[in-house]
């Protein structure tokens, strides 16, 4: 897969550390205490496209599509970034725009600046560092909806009252079917907050001329 | 819900002589205690200290400190706002926004400088920048 090509290509940067092992454990992410697969683009180096990528990244250079690690994100100061980042965790010094996912920590240095929707475990965010984007945080990074309990509607009692009395109609009125009220939120929005800018998030690059899902075929995850 | 149109008629600059009331770098200080509450709008020119219960709408000139333990639900205005307590609702800092290692704010936040520090839970939406004074000119 494409994994491995860019894996050699990053062999050529001086602190990569591309496992040469013994190639009878091929599993990276599941031993803790191994050497993980590891990706490094320096500051010259470019990739437009989607990488899914089981192990670390570390990116100094130009970097536009979606990037998926299982290990952690790193986005040196240098860097260029116009694509969607998710990783365990996520350490941006450079420059960011798009969404984050963080299994577990995300940090904006001071140095960094990011713009995009963040959905992260935990969040550090260094004075001098630019951000702007929603932010939401939990213990995990999906929210699973809680599907409404449906309330049983009582319409045997409206049948056998309307045996005893006068004409009452069979439908059970008076029961609305409140699933989910939303609860009250004291809300007291500034005029000018309302005005948001459009985002335009993961999207890769416009008038570059060709669209980097057409070249090889789409990694499946 | 009830809390938008409380009071105003508490009038807080007098009757905060109650209330802990200290100079600091020439602005006043306002210090609501643990067993202190406050429900309504507040314009206060000075710094205001929160450690209690607040509801409402604050604006101040200075800075806005909620300490730990602290329940803020409430649209927040100040230079700088620290938070190390419970904050719900809207938040513009014209300087700088701490979030301490155990603050809690949810809501949408506009400040010029933002600083969260690991541990902080943080929800809504965020927007750097300067905020320019809105409305409030006198």
């Amino acid at each position: 897969m494409a994994t491995s090509a860019w894996a050699t290509l990053s062999s050529r940067a001086p602190g990569a550390r591309v496992p040469r092992s013994t190639a009878d454990q091929p599993p990276p992410a599941a031993d803790p205490a191994g050497v993980r697969n590891a990706l490094v683009l320096g500051p010259r180096d470019r990739l437009i496209g989607e990488l899914h990528i089981d192990g670390d990244v570390r990116l100094g250079g130009t970097v536009e599509g979606q990037i998926v690690a299982t290990g952690d994100v790193e986005i040196d100061d240098e860097a260029k970034v116009n694509a969607s980042l998710a990783g365990r965790d996520v350490n941006i010094r450079g420059h960011v725009s798009g969404s984050v996912t963080a299994r577990k920590r995300l940090v904006v240095a001071k140095s960094g600046s990011l713009t995009g929707d963040v959905r992260v475990a935990r969040l550090v965010i260094q004075d001098g560092a630019t951000f702007s984007g929603n932010v939401s945080m939990g213990p995990a990074p999906e929210r699973v909806a809680k599907p409404p309990e449906p309330e049983p509607i009582a319409a045997g009692d409206g049948e056998k009252r309307s045996t005893d009395g006068q004409a009452t109609p069979p439908e059970a009125k008076g029961t609305l079917p409140e699933a989910n009220v939303a609860p009250p939120q004291v809300k007291v929005t500034p005029p000018e907050l309302k005005s948001r800018p459009p985002e335009v998030k993961g999207k890769p690059a416009e008038g570059k001329g060709k669209q980097p899902e057409g070249k090889g075929s789409k990694p499946k995850r | 819900m009830d809390v938008q149109e409380a009071v105003s008629q508490s009038t807080p600059i007098g009757a905060a002589d109650e209330h802990g009331e200290a100079k600091r770098d020439g602005l006043r200080k306002f210090t609501m205690g643990p067993n202190d509450s406050l429900e309504g709008k507040l314009s206060y020119d000075g710094h205001v200290n929160v450690d209690g219960r607040a509801e409402g709408e604050f604006r101040v000139t200075g800075n806005i400190d909620v300490a730990p333990g602290a329940k803020v639900k409430a649209y927040l205005e100040a230079s700088n706002v620290t938070i190390r307590g419970e904050v719900e609702g809207a938040l513009n800092a014209r300087d700088k926004l701490i979030l301490g290692k155990n603050a809690k704010l949810s809501g949408d936040i506009h400040v010029r400088r933002l600083q969260i520090e690991d541990g902080a839970s943080l929800n809504g939406h965020v927007r750097m920048g300067d905020v320019e004074q809105q409305g409030s000119g006198g």
